[in-house]
């Protein structure tokens, strides 16, 4: 404690020099994937910060800008809180300028009244749900040639629609669909997405007046894909929304699914499932806007993690307003980490501005197996890679359930079973 | 004339009268710890900051140089670094009108009545000397504007070897141990207002406990500002050596002024092996106070530390007490309860960062939130890579009695280890109609069953405090939740 005889030179460097791993004399790093990002580098150093170029912080992420025009939307640094997970350089053009590459190929495959169809960016669906929220939509809202629409006439009855979007194409490329469920109809549409794509993606769905609407995103890329999606839904008055999404391919994928309740007595429900390998980042930002009252949401996320770098990260935000009395809300996200060398952020954000709901909650769990559940099997003869396997199934099987569609379910399921064959776990 | 007005205005009847004929008076005279003294040192402190400034403040208390270079340092950052651009509006702090350095006594006492009269009768409201009459804390430190006015230890401790002195003696005194350990937790260039803290601090407490020393009884601070658009700027150091335990308690109240003061603490502690350190804030400024506070620990082999945080006043608090669990089998524990009322921001929370094996930590966080004002939970998990076995839980509930309040929640969990156990809850609930119902059906009014479910609502927190302190927080909540209803 009282080694004052060290020499001066190397005391001076020693004074004030942080103590804990990691750190540097700015503390730490708060963006680690994008290094160049010192909170004090760039442009932050200039600007002088308590003159007038002083900011209120948004009070609420209700306050997010959104806008039609790319030129709202400053560049990206990596440093702005909904970016600062994403590794930034990886999502290369998508954020600098208009994708101008061809949007992958959309083949559909429909039944029970559903229709699809192409439409200039100038129809009257397009901008009915959707308004970008971040520079990269911005950017491909702006640049997409043509939307495709899925229609679900009233009063339908079990329809649904699959559309393979294929991408063949390493060029940054744009793309806008719409899913319009018209008022009382009942419908499921699969947006199946493989083969390798670098895409920026504006899905909006207009979910009308008592509709059932089930939207589900499949991201089963090759492991170059990048891709970008924004996926908006707009609930009328008791209408039923529920979105599910499966992130098992791509080398990055940013999925910002979000939920606005348009009118009272709707019900949304958000599910998902990623499974990130090593050196993957698959990304889950979604949103549920309670702004209208007595509606409900529920929201599962869940992940399975394996392999050097494999980085997941799901934030989501519900939103209650003030005028969303009778409001019911819950949200989890859990986490099942298999290796070491991944890395798991989780992030379930809650704000609440009235007092009169009937309850909101949300929860996070992340952590490796559950060894009473292996040994509970093992103990029945079963070997332990086969154990472990089981346990990964059951846990993602919760999600996969939501689908209610055994075929897809089954394929899914293969898909599981090949990710946890890649890698002996 | 004025005994006269006291007199009567502390009967409760003529109050309600008073109240019920000026209802825009309802709130008013909630905060107790109002008053403020007759003020010329503050009256004529200098506003504004810049290097002169600094190096003012640093030449008066006769600083070896190389705080001065730190202090200048520090300066440079808090100029470039941005405002958060998150939680709280801070727009409303002036930083140009703000008076960075207000000395209030020539020298520091070691008997009450030593002070000048009115500091003391601001103590004895406080019940700051009564406490220490009854031995009901080990030392006591009072700080007053920017620095400390009174310190004393008791003598066994003072003779076992434990250090507990205003942070400018305790660099007079000890500089070697500064050298070692001073921004060493909290660097110059953390945040920003760690930064402003490192070129503009004065006062708080140094304490170093020796080897296998345990204060069974509290150590004290007392922090009150005095002065309008006063800057508090405090530091504080606590060394806790091997085997050591240690209980730090402070509180801290000002006057209500029209415009704004700052408060702007850092704490530095560090927990060696097998220590454990427990502090325990009730902050209570008044609502003019802006409060942004960075507090950290780090905890070694098998060292425990424990965040007790209670935050009732202030206009805006944001402060996240920090554990980085450093060592082996280190433990780190926050319990912080939050109370926001009219025109209040409480953004607080807590933060966790596992960086060896089989760490374990835990938060519990409990917010009420009233009358218009807003709290939040904000608060980090990290498990960096290596920490296998690493342990923790965080709850968080949030109590809304109204229908104009707000409750967030922001919980940021981050992990880099596959062998780990992590958990977040929250749940948000309203005080139900059938809570109510029950217990005035019982014969209470609405506001003392609508206290009476607040308290117990905190009550898991209440109970780990020491028991003056658990009187004095139920207290408070008394205060702020009279007049909640209808």
């Amino acid at each position: 404690m009282s080694e004052t005889a060290t020499a001066m030179s190397g005391e001076k460097a020693r004074i004030g020099a942080p103590s804990i791993a990691g750190f540097t004399e700015e503390g730490e790093n708060l963006s680690p994937v994008n290094e160049t990002s010192s909170p004090i580098g760039g442009d932050a150093a200039k600007a002088h910060s308590h003159g007038p170029a002083a900011s209120v912080p948004q009070a609420s992420r209700g306050e997010r800008p959104t806008s039609y025009d790319v030129e709202d939307f400053p560049a990206l640094t990596g440093r702005e809180e909904d970016w600062r997970f994403t590794p930034l350089k990886r999502l290369g053009a998508l954020h600098k300028q208009a994708p101008t590459g061809a949007a992958p190929a959309v083949a559909a495959d429909l039944s029970g009244g559903a229709t699809v169809e192409t439409a200039g960016m100038d129809d009257a669906r397009v901008r009915s749900a959707g308004v970008p929220e971040d520079r990269v939509s911005a950017l491909a809202w702006n640049a997409a040639a043509e939307a495709t629409i899925v229609t679900v006439p009233a009063g339908a009855e079990g329809a649904a629609a699959t559309l393979t979007i294929k991408g063949d194409s390493a060029e940054a490329a744009a793309q806008h669909l719409v899913v319009v469920a018209e008022p009382n109809s009942s419908a499921v549409v699969v947006l199946d997405h493989v083969g390798s794509a670098v895409l920026s993606q504006n899905v909006e769905i207009d979910v009308q007046e008592g509709a059932r609407l089930t939207v589900i995103s499949l991201q089963e890329w090759e492991d170059t894909a990048i891709h970008a999606s924004s996926q908006q839904a707009r609930i009328a008055k008791d209408a039923y929304f529920r979105h599910v999404t499966v992130s098992f391919g791509g080398d990055l994928v940013r999925m910002t699914p979000s939920a606005r309740f348009a009118g009272p007595g709707a019900e949304a429900e958000m599910y998902g499932l990623y499974f990130a390998d090593a050196g993957q980042h698959l990304e889950h930002r979604l949103l549920v806007d309670h702004a209208q009252p007595n509606c409900k949401s529920d929201v599962l996320y869940k992940g399975a993690l394996q392999g050097e770098n494999a980085h997941t990260v799901w934030v989501g935000d519900v939103l209650i307003r003030k005028n969303a009395e009778g409001t019911d809300s819950y949200e989890a996200n859990r986490n099942l980490v298999l290796t070491d060398g991944t890395r798991s952020d989780s992030v379930p954000n809650l704000e609440i501005e009235t007092g009169q709901i009937e309850g909101a909650g949300h929860a996070s769990t992340t952590g490796r197996f559950n060894d009473e559940h292996l040994f509970y099997l093992m103990a029945r003869g079963i070997d332990e890679k086969t154990a472990r396997r089981l346990v990964v199934r059951g846990f993602l099987n919760e999600i996969l359930q939501k689908i209610e569609d055994p075929q897809l379910e089954e394929r899914l399921n293969e898909t599981v079973e090949s990710e946890l064959a890649a890698t002996e776990v | 004339m004025t005994d006269q007005i006291s007199q009567e205005a502390a009967d409760p009847g003529v109050i309600a009268e008073i109240l019920e004929k000026n209802p825009e008076l309802h709130g008013i005279g909630n905060y107790e710890y109002g008053w403020s003294d007759k003020n010329d040192a503050g009256a004529n402190a200098r506003r504004g900051l810049s290097e002169e400034v600094v190096r003012d403040i640093s030449a008066k208390k006769s600083e070896p140089e190389w705080m001065l270079d730190l202090r200048l340092k520090g300066l440079k950052y808090f100029d470039r670094k941005p405002m958060p651009t998150w939680g709280a509006d801070l727009t409303g702090i002036d930083f140009d009108n703000i008076k960075y350095f207000v000395r209030s006594t020539e020298k520091q006492a070691t008997t009450w009545d030593e002070l000048p009269e009115d500091i003391k009768n601001t103590y004895d409201k406080l019940g700051i000397p009564e406490a220490e009459k009854q031995r009901l804390v080990s030392g006591v430190a009072a700080q007053y504007e920017s620095e400390v006015v009174y310190h004393q230890l008791r003598e066994d401790l003072e003779r076992q070897g434990v250090i507990f002195l205003d942070t400018d003696t305790g660099l007079r005194e000890h500089p070697e141990i500064f050298q070692e350990y001073f921004g060493s937790v909290i660097p110059v260039g953390d945040n920003k207002f760690a930064s402003l803290n490192t070129a503009v601090w004065s006062g708080g407490s140094f304490v170093y406990v020796p080897k296998g020393v345990h204060v069974e009884i509290p150590l004290q601070a007392y922090f009150r500002i005095n002065t309008e658009n006063m800057g508090q700027f405090e530091r504080t150091l606590i060394i806790a050596d091997e085997d050591s335990y240690v209980h730090y308690i402070e509180g801290c109240t000002a006057p209500i002024y029209q415009s704004d003061s700052l408060h702007s603490a850092v704490v530095e502690i560090i927990v060696k092996k097998g220590a454990r350190v427990r502090y325990t804030t009730i902050q209570n400024w008044s609502n003019n106070v802006y409060n942004l506070v960075t507090k950290r620990a780090v905890c070694e082999e098998g060292a425990t530390m424990e965040w007790v945080d209670g935050n009732i006043g202030s206009k805006v608090t944001m402060k996240y007490p920090a554990v980085y669990l450093v060592g082996e089998h280190a433990k780190g524990e926050t319990l912080s309860i939050a109370f926001a009322g009219e025109g209040q921001h409480q953004d607080t929370g807590s933060k966790m960062v596992h960086i060896a094996p089989n760490t374990s930590s835990s938060i519990v966080a409990k917010s009420v939130a009233r009358n218009g004002g807003r709290s939040a939970y904000r608060g980090l998990v990290q498990v960096r890579e290596g920490a296998k076995g690493a342990k923790n839980s965080v709850v968080c509930d949030a109590l809304l009695v109204d229908t104009i309040s707000r409750s967030d929640t922001y919980p940021y969990i981050d992990v880099r280890e596959d062998d780990v156990t992590m958990g977040h809850e929250a749940t948000v609930s309203r005080v139900s109609e059938e809570q109510l119902f029950y217990l005035m059906s019982r014969g209470l009014a609405e506001d003392e069953a609508m206290a009476m479910i607040v308290r117990g609502f905190i009550e898991p927190i209440a109970r780990e405090l020491p028991m003056e302190y658990a009187l004095e927080l139920n207290r408070l909540i008394e205060l702020q939740m009279e007049g909640s209803v209808g």
